[in-house]
């Protein structure tokens, strides 16, 4: 960390020099982005003045309920192998007193679910038991999402299906400063979404909303040359696109990722749990491989849901994700909702803020 | 799930590559990037088990130290 210690403390000072005279609310929108943010303690050095603020960065957060419910009941039938991604496991669901409220739990009731940290995985174990049916269980946002993309369009065996729980990022982002309450004055846009996407899909934040934004890394240095390029914009009035990050972010991205995706899923309207519909926010299996989609395959059972969609009681999660809320802004932090004990999606997942702000030393609410 | 990991291909098989980052090895597909776009010895981000894009040792080198930075707060 030395070199990147002294580069980002060059970066500092300058911060340090710019005449920030009024509060300067800048939002992530990463999952990684704010781990590396609070495990570096980057928020306890930089001028009073400047405010980081964690947004939607995190898939397993905004999971909705309903797909989480619809995977715990098709696991719970038994004919099935469901396999997600490790954070999924734990994600809690509104359910009635003495019925199943996550994975985790059907788990332990005898269902067969698995964690996976690739997609190559679910493959492999598809093609190790051909005769039984595997369910991918794939949230995720684009880094995650073109992976997935890339499995179906290489060949996968006929008894793997995939639940697809996609997200796109730059909807979400759009939505919130399109609504006008969002408190903030800049953006650091995520790294590897755009290593995938292209460093240009954020040119709708200047263009559109004026305001500044960069592209970022996850080390100190890329984060705070970021952070020092949004705030010299919004003191010079003249928000643009800047790209921190330019070794791994083409402006164009991944265009051979980009084709897969588009190859394979189209984009839909989705929704996001604590937060609603997003327009043009989802994916959906498109074409031949429609056939490979959960849905197309299993009954899903169709019992309406008391508060479909929405958070569990009390729980600040989404206000969390759309950066209105800190997460020791929650009065169930620290107290009722601890990662050993968690109440909402934010404190489970790695990328929940709270599960990180919980890592990263901040105990109790404030 | 968006935590890259850079890793150094060590063997090359159409698609897929054998890949390693300290000492640990793992499949890795190619397939996101293109087989022609590495060769053994390059450095490539790591997304949930595919490479997202090739990089530069030095970057590498540089991703590597910042988890160790994070991985030993958050071991404290």
């Amino acid at each position: 960390m030395k070199e990147d210690f002294t580069a980002a403390k060059g970066w500092l000072e300058r911060i340090g020099e710019l005449p920030i005279a009024h509060p300067v609310a800048v939002m992530n929108v990463c999952g990684g982005h704010e781990r590396s943010l609070t495990q570096l303690g980057l928020r306890g050095v930089l001028p009073p003045n400047v405010k980081l603020i964690s947004g939607p960065g995190c898939p397993v957060c905004v999971c909705p309920e309903e797909d989480l419910a619809d995977a715990i009941a098709l696991a719970l039938t038994g004919d099935v192998t469901l396999v997600a991604f490790g954070d999924m496991l734990r994600v809690p669901i509104n359910a009635a007193k003495g019925e199943v409220r996550s994975l985790a739990e059907a788990r332990a009731k005898g269902a067969d679910i698995r964690p996976i940290s690739a997609p190559q995985e679910a493959v492999a174990l598809a093609a190790s038991n051909p005769a039984r049916p595997v369910v991918f269980f794939a949230a995720g946002f684009e880094t995650t999402t073109a992976p997935v993309a890339a499995m179906l369009a290489q060949g996968v065996p006929e008894n793997l299906s995939v639940l697809l729980a996609a997200r796109l990022t730059w909807p979400a982002v759009d939505m919130l400063l399109a609504s006008g309450d969002a408190a903030l004055d800049a953006l650091i846009a995520p790294g590897h979404v755009a290593a995938v996407m292209g460093a240009s899909e954020w040119g709708f934040i200047p263009e559109r909303y004026h305001l500044p934004v960069a592209v970022a890394g996850f080390s100190a240095n890329s984060l705070l040359a970021a952070l020092y390029s949004v705030l010299r914009q919004k003191l010079a009035g003249k928000p643009f696109l800047d790209n921190c990050y330019a070794e791994l972010v083409a402006p164009e991205g991944n265009l051979r990722a980009q084709a897969l995706l588009a190859e394979v899923m189209e984009v839909t309207d989705a929704n996001w749990r604590g937060i609603g519909v997003v327009p043009r926010s989802g994916f959906a299996l498109r074409g031949e491989w429609k056939r490979f989609d959960a849905r197309a395959r299993f009954e899903f059972s169709a019992l309406p849901r008391r508060r479909a969609g929405e958070m569990p009681p009390g729980c600040d999660c989404a206000a969390v994700v759309l950066g209105k809320k800190q997460p020791d802004q929650c009065r169930l932090y620290g107290t009722a909702c601890t990662p050993q004990n968690p109440v909402g999606p934010c404190m489970v997942s790695d990328e929940g803020a709270c599960h990180i702000w919980w890592q990263g030393g901040t105990r109790a609410a404030a | 799930m968006c935590l890259g990991i850079p890793m150094q291909v060590v063997a090359i098989d159409g698609f897929n590559a054998e890949c390693e980052a300290r000492g640990v090895k793992r499949n890795v597909s190619l397939f996101m990037i293109g087989e022609n776009e590495v060769e053994v010895c390059d450095y490539v981000m790591v997304h949930v088990g595919y490479a997202l894009r090739k990089m530069t040792p030095e970057d590498a080198r540089l991703s590597w130290e910042l988890f160790d930075e994070i991985l030993a707060v958050a071991g404290e």
